[in-house]
């Protein structure tokens, strides 16, 4: 009461100020919630558009038939091929050395003054544009080591584009694994090797796996790097098999789309909503890939 | 097995190393540039008829030093001998121009050729090119004149060297004050001449003789350095222009816009899940934001190019007028979107680093949520809501297939003539450094001077982020209950 009194303030002026306080907290909650709304509506939106356009040009001719009449008819199988190639050999190029090199990183470099500049660099390097990649693979793979617009280009252009978020990712699952454990490890006499092998991989396979298939993925549905070093529009002639193929560029999803503009908007528009959800569906596959294995390895673990 | 494990590291450290390296290395063929000049000078009647624009005079010389040569030109006249009286009567001073070095005292008219510049020979300093002026006999009677103009999108401000047009030698005939005009302070002028009149085709070489000479002002270096803080890009043009003012005024443009328009959801987006959302709810929408992110770009661009831009088009055409649905506006728009998930993650994470003994501490004083939040949690996790933002500029000025597809590819450079204006800008098409890169870079000749530039484009591009990353890591990591 005295403190009412001093400030000159009756109770009911207090009520009156806290329920204002209360009705603020309100408001500011439903601004909150408003603001999440457009957000998610504004996300939905796109998928749902993408989806709902997207379905009626899909069909098994679309998935298994290369373009015809000059990239205007026909499906796009060949994208869709060249980019599960690309993909695919990009992850088996990544996945032991970004895996080793994160290993290398969390567990044998320590924290010199070196090793924390490159840590700083694989950072920085996790959040470098995508161009620099393209122009990077271009004047080193593509012209250097005279691979030309090849494949195999493109697998060491997207490796290096995915490698420093597969190194980060590797290195903070690893360090995610409980001290405890380790150090059980070694107090039963297992060497630094053994501990390795036996107790911090398997703990942090999950976390391991999921980055590297998730980088895989945004690698496969970017496409900047492989616009200089990796993309072909259109090729005459039956596609090159065995190691020819790798020597040779090769059309695929993001490419395509991206070329198709260039050239001026000849592909009709429902082969683009196609294209653009065969190439969504890919990569949302793959997440949803990744988002599996983690959850059947924590099962594994706790079992 | 370890000996694997070593060599991955090395693997890691040395592509580091080599991307920084070929990024640097490879900016050097910009250095390779070799400025052209072009400049028009032609001998006229003063009080007859002649031409104002040199470029329509069919007497004037284009005294040029460009490699690349200039458009429209047909390499057999390269051999085009300089016209006797005969040739020129019915009229005409004429002046022809020559690179030439040697004795002015034994040039055979005979053998001089017209417009000897379409040997194409490169603008290395210190060459000299004469004009020789005289009056056809038809102009016996009139003075003549000397005018000069640079030619087309030449201009001299960029070039390492200075122009200066000077008379070499004057008719026995006739007393002129000594010419020396410095072209970087006159760029275009006329001045009228005592007249000289060649009576026979040996006559035309002893006339005027004027040099149009480059004398060297800076290093070829400085220049190039110099020519990247300007403000036209045109690297295709008879006199290639470098400057990367527009490009990145258009990339800060689209990464301001795009920050602006995504940071309010993308916080209030993150605030609501870590602060106020039940956790199942939080369990659904993180998710889903998250697909977003895996999204491909192109795939955002060719909905912004199908569905965003003609909704512009169509609704503010009429408003304020839009050329096209490709402009700044709807790209910044998309590239909100692809900013969304980033900038929310980003924050969500840094709200959630903010220690719940915290929260409670202010439940316990009996403060709201809204209280809470702006006196407690935001504070605290100012670092980390800065970081979420600096990652996500870094990622919008790194995005290139957005601003390929809706920027309409054309520079940028925003002119602030009161708010209708201003408002305009939004409405331009716009064009940023990383599709610049990727759209030119297929065409340009390998390691060449455009190449280069590219490259030094890049270069810029790559340690702009880096800047950014680094202080947003740096950021993200350092929490104010901690300091």
């Amino acid at each position: 009461m005295a403190i009412v009194g001093k400030f000159g303030l009756s109770e009911a002026d207090l009520r009156k100020r806290d329920q204002a306080r209360q009705q603020g907290s309100t408001l500011y909650r439903g601004w909150l919630l408003g603001a999440t709304a457009i957000a998610l509506g504004i996300i939905v939106l796109i998928l749902g558009t993408i989806l709902v356009r997207g379905i009626p040009a899909l069909s098994w001719q679309f998935l298994s038939q290369p373009p015809t009449d000059g990239m205007t008819g026909g499906g796009i199988w060949p994208q869709i091929r060249g980019s599960l190639v690309l993909m695919g050999g990009t992850f088996a190029v990544v996945l032991p050395v970004g895996v080793l090199g994160g290993v290398y990183l969390a567990e044998y470099a320590g924290n010199g003054r070196w090793v924390r500049l490159v840590r700083g660099a694989v950072t920085s390097l996790a959040g470098t544009p995508a161009i620099i990649y393209g122009l990077f693979g271009f004047a080193v793979f593509v012209i250097s080591m005279k691979l030309g617009i090849s494949v195999l280009a493109g697998w060491l252009t997207l490796a290096t584009f995915a490698l420093p978020v597969i190194v980060l990712n590797t290195e903070n699952a690893i360090k995610l694994v409980p001290e405890s454990l380790t150090e059980a490890a070694y107090a039963l006499g297992l060497s630094r090797c053994q501990t390795l092998y036996r107790v911090v991989l398997p703990h942090a396979l999950p976390g391991i796996v999921t980055g590297v298939v998730l980088s895989s993925g945004r690698a496969a549905g970017e496409a900047t790097p492989i616009l200089l070093t990796a993309g072909i529009y259109y090729r005459s002639g039956a596609a090159p098999t065995g190691m020819e193929m790798l020597r040779k560029g090769t059309e695929n999803l993001p490419y395509h789309l991206a070329e198709g503009y260039r050239q001026g908007g000849k592909i009709p528009e429902k082969t683009i909503w196609g294209t653009c959800l065969v190439l969504m569906l890919l990569v949302l596959v793959i997440n949803f890939a990744a988002i599996l294995i983690r959850a059947r390895a924590r099962q594994k673990q706790i079992a | 097995m370890e000996a694997l494990i070593y060599a991955s590291g090395g693997v890691v450290i040395v592509t580091i190393l080599a991307v920084v390296y070929y990024l640097t290395h490879e900016s050097k063929y910009a250095y390779e540039r070799k400025f052209d000049y072009g400049y028009r000078v032609a001998l006229q009647p003063v009080s007859g008829q002649y031409e104002k624009d040199l470029s329509l005079d069919p007497y004037a010389t284009l005294v040029t030093a460009n490699k690349e040569g200039l458009d429209g030109l047909d390499e057999k006249e390269e051999t085009v001998p300089m016209p006797t009286l005969e040739e020129l009567s019915g009229g005409a001073t004429f002046g022809t121009g020559t690179p030439l070095s040697g004795d002015l005292a034994k040039v055979d008219p005979s053998k001089l050729y017209r417009d000897d510049w379409r040997a194409q020979k490169p603008a290395n300093v210190g060459q000299r090119f004469l004009v020789f002026g005289f009056a056809t006999p038809e102009y016996k009677s009139d003075k003549m004149a000397i005018a000069w103009a640079p030619d087309a999108s030449f201009n001299s401000e960029l070039a390492p060297f200075d122009l200066h047009l000077r008379l070499v030698r004057a008719p026995s005939s006739v007393t002129v004050q000594p010419i020396d005009i410095d072209l970087k302070r006159q760029p275009e002028g006329r001045m009228e001449l005592p007249s000289y009149v060649a009576t026979s085709d040996e006559a035309r070489t002893e006339g005027y003789v004027f040099a149009l000479e480059a004398t060297p002002t800076s290093s070829t270096a400085a220049a190039v350095s110099g020519g990247i803080f300007r403000s036209e890009w045109d690297p295709t043009g008879s006199y290639p222009k470098f400057g990367f003012v527009p490009l990145l005024m258009g990339t800060f443009l689209i990464t301001l816009l795009a920050i602006l328009f995504a940071s309010p959801f993308a916080i209030a987006t993150a605030v609501y899940l870590s602060e106020s959302a039940p956790s199942r709810v939080r369990e659904w929408v993180k998710p889903v934001i998250e697909l977003l992110a895996s999204v491909p770009t192109v795939v955002l661009g060719y909905f912004g190019l199908m569905l965003v831009a003609p909704f512009l088009q169509n609704t503010l055409a009429k408003a304020v007028g839009m050329d096209s649905g490709r402009a700044l506006l709807t790209t910044s728009l998309i590239m909100a979107v692809l900013l969304i998930p980033t900038i929310t993650s980003v924050a969500e994470d840094a709200l959630r680093a903010v220690p719940q003994s915290m929260r409670d501490g202010g439940e316990a004083l009996g403060l709201t949520l809204k209280e809470r939040l702006r006196k407690i949690v935001l504070p605290a996790a100012k670092g980390g809501l800065t970081a979420a933002i600096l990652l996500g500029m870094a990622r919008a000025i790194g995005e290139t297939m957005i601003v390929w597809i809706l920027g309409g590819g054309a520079p940028l450079l925003p002119t602030f003539h009161g708010v209708k204006d201003t408002v305009g800008n939004l409405m331009k098409p716009v064009t940023a450094a990383p599709d610049t890169v990727a759209r030119e870079m297929g065409n340009v000749d390998f390691q060449g001077v455009h190449y280069g530039h590219l490259f030094l484009l890049g270069l810029t591009l790559f340690v702009l982020t880096l800047v950014i990353n680094i202080v947003g890591y740096r950021l993200g990591r350092r929490n104010a209950w901690q300091s």
